[in-house]
């Protein structure tokens, strides 16, 4: 008989908590923190890389992913379920736009798309919520609604609600990481400082030592033409996000 | 006789001019050579995009209608109008998705981008393939008059009101000369802030 | 050869359709009826082929008289309400497997703007709001008729006059007795039955 019915997980306690949403939320907050800067001409995202044994290959393990060529997401908490949202980010994006509308989806679209996966898994049958939060940055070439577009800088939770922020944290030391970009944040930043604040916060709150192998860095930033693979191509414009290489990470800590 | 593009019969013509571009269709609904309605509009606005309509009446009104659905949708999504540019794009995949059992109709989309001010003009096969220009598009059972009184009479960089006399006399004249065509027109003419449109009378036989 | 006739005044709709069943060139009933009611102020009159007719326009008209239960009694679909959700199944019917073969009139009187209102529709579900309507043969003798007397704001005797006459050149030049007109009108107070006096 019970296997006739498929319960849901996450079902309401008496006091009117969904539970399982507050334990997936305890998932992310001891996750590695993982942080997000907007500035005037862009966004950063930064989080730690931490492998758990000495003979591990640094460089296989990736945080900060590419969805869309104008956004990158990064996550704290589980991260095969990141996988699995990345994966998913990366679908929708063309399924419900870019196979439409022939452009890619401005930055609050595409987090409404995955908060709405997220939500999905709090109310579905057989399922758990994904234990992650997310960061996704982004550039707008659009003017979204009332906003001005230019970068975007999103928090999704297990919930699937979904916050805009001009500079937060998530994960183990999201606490002390939003207190230390409150002292640091100032309006009219540019992406230059945004980096540097990035790696000054980072550098708070971690734990072994920072280099080009263990910090990660993702940004939303001019064009990267250079990037495009090819040349001469009129109005072909490069991706605004890419990933800081192992070197330009160092470059950054030296001058820390 | 059986084609289902000239069944019921009309026409729409669009025009590109100095900031600004023009869109007109005629009025006439038939069934084979009997007029039936003399008041059947096929140009529908959405937001900064205008969308003209020509082959089968069933499908233009199901095609309009299924548009308005479509582009609020959008609207409340992302709480901005679409751009013509991107309406183009959402009418070629809503018409590649019935590949292989096409809606029987020609769009054509005239209008003036908000954001870069630029003006817009496109059309369609039934399947969705966009025809990009940069002078005039035609469609409808008068589209072989259409393209002949557009080649002679459209220059580049018109003003507003040529640009409207080019276009109403292309339409006029060619409409004239298809039996499926005419019985009054719609022309719209669209700058970036301001939209007028105008009723043509026509000659009503 | 069924006919269907409709025509708008200042403020009535008349629908009237032929009496005669037919099946090839046999008649196989006289009084037969080709309209339903579909609430207060909407009618519809049809023709096409024998099955699909009935079945398509019971179907309408008990889902009309649905939305008009599921909501208040003061509260009914506008006519040009029932005339876009008549094209929308129909022409939902056109790209099935079995589509129906039924052409309309649709006939209404929109009390909140006091306007009356005639739709005419086809097999295709081609859709046109006109002031006065005709399907099948009707329409190459008739049209011509109304092209020529009709004028928006005639009044309920001039439209049964114009009905007359078209009645009239039916019956002298179409080659099978249709039975004569049943005729419908719709005005503020509702849909009612007129009689046609008999041909001459």
């Amino acid at each position: 008989m019970a296997d006739r019915y498929s319960f849901s997980l996450t079902t309401f306690s008496p006091s009117g908590k969904l539970v399982q949403i507050e334990y997936a939320l305890n998932a992310v907050n001891q996750g590695v923190t993982a942080l997000g800067i907007k500035a005037t001409n862009g966004v950063v995202l930064a989080t730690e890389k931490k492998s758990s044994n000495a003979l591990t290959n640094p460089s296989s393990l990736e945080k900060i992913a590419y969805v869309t060529p104008d956004i990158g997401m990064v996550y704290s908490g589980m991260g095969p379920d990141f996988r699995v949202l990345v994966d998913r980010a990366r679908k929708v994006s063309h399924t419900n736009y870019k196979r439409i509308y022939n452009e890619y989806p401005p930055t609050r679209i595409l987090v409404q798309d995955v908060a709405k996966v997220m939500q999905e898994a709090t109310q579905s049958g057989g399922v758990r919520p994904y234990g992650v939060s997310l960061l996704v940055a982004g550039w707008d070439e659009k003017p979204a609604g009332t906003g001005k577009g230019g970068p975007a800088l999103y928090q999704v939770d297990p919930s699937g609600s979904y916050f805009p922020w001009k500079a937060t944290a998530i994960g183990k030391s999201a606490t002390s990481a939003k207190t230390f970009l409150e002292k640091r944040y100032s309006e009219g930043l540019e992406l230059e400082d945004a980096i540097h604040i990035a790696l000054l916060t980072l550098k708070e709150t971690i734990e072994g030592e920072m280099s080009g192998e263990t910090i990660e860095i993702g940004i939303v930033g001019p064009p990267a033409d250079n990037l495009l693979g090819y040349e001469g191509v009129e109005h072909a414009r490069g991706p605004r996000f890419r990933k800081l290489s192992p070197q330009e990470v160092d470059d950054y800590l030296t001058n820390l | 006789m059986s084609n289902p593009f000239s069944i019921n019969g009309g026409a729409v013509v669009a025009m590109v001019g100095k900031d600004c571009v023009a869109i007109g269709c005629d009025l006439r609904l038939g069934m084979q050579a009997l007029t039936v309605s003399n008041n059947f509009p096929k140009i529908f606005t959405y937001g900064d995009a205008y969308l003209g309509l020509t082959g089968l009446a069933t499908d233009v009104t199901t095609m309009a209608e299924l548009f308005r659905y479509k582009v609020n949708m959008y609207r409340l999504r992302e709480e901005r109008a679409i751009e013509p540019e991107t309406m183009a794009n959402l009418v070629s995949s809503s018409l590649y998705e019935r590949r292989f059992g096409p809606y029987f109709v020609s769009p054509v989309i005239a209008g003036i981008n908000q954001r870069t001010g630029k003006p817009f003009i496109c059309g369609f096969d039934s399947i969705g393939c966009i025809d990009f220009a940069k002078d005039f598009i035609v469609s409808g059972t008068a589209s072989d008059q259409l393209f002949g009184t557009c080649e002679s009479l459209w220059e580049p960089d018109l003003e507003p009101e040529d640009l409207f006399e080019t276009c109403s006399q292309a339409l006029l004249n060619s409409v004239d000369r298809d039996a499926l065509s005419g019985w009054g027109a719609h022309v719209y003419i669209i700058t970036k802030d301001k939209v007028i449109k105008r009723l043509l009378k026509g000659r009503q036989d | 050869m069924e006919v269907l006739l409709g025509i708008t005044g200042k403020d009535f709709t008349l629908v009237a359709a032929s009496n005669a069943a037919m099946r090839g060139v046999t008649i196989l009933k006289a009084e037969d009826d080709k309209t339903r009611t579909l609430n207060s102020h909407t009618m519809m009159a049809y023709s096409g082929e024998a099955g699909d007719t009935v079945q398509f326009a019971e179907y309408i008209q008990a889902n009309v008289q649905l939305y008009g239960m599921r909501n208040n009694a003061n509260w009914q679909l506008s006519p040009p309400a029932v005339a876009s959700f008549i094209r929308q199944e129909l022409a939902r019917s056109l790209r099935s497997r079995n589509a129906y073969h039924v052409n309309l009139l649709i006939g209404g009187f929109d009390t909140t703007t006091n306007k009356p209102h005639l739709y005419w529709l086809d097999h295709l579900a081609s859709q046109a709001s006109i002031p006065y309507a005709a399907h099948g043969y009707a329409q190459y003798y008739c049209l011509s008729i109304l092209d020529k007397h009709h004028h928006p704001g005639i009044s309920l005797e001039k439209g049964l006059e114009l009905m007359r006459m078209c009645r009239d050149e039916l019956v002298k030049r179409l080659p099978i007795d249709f039975k004569g007109l049943s005729v419908k009108v719709i005005t503020a107070k509702g849909v009612q039955k007129i009689e046609l006096e008999t041909a001459t």
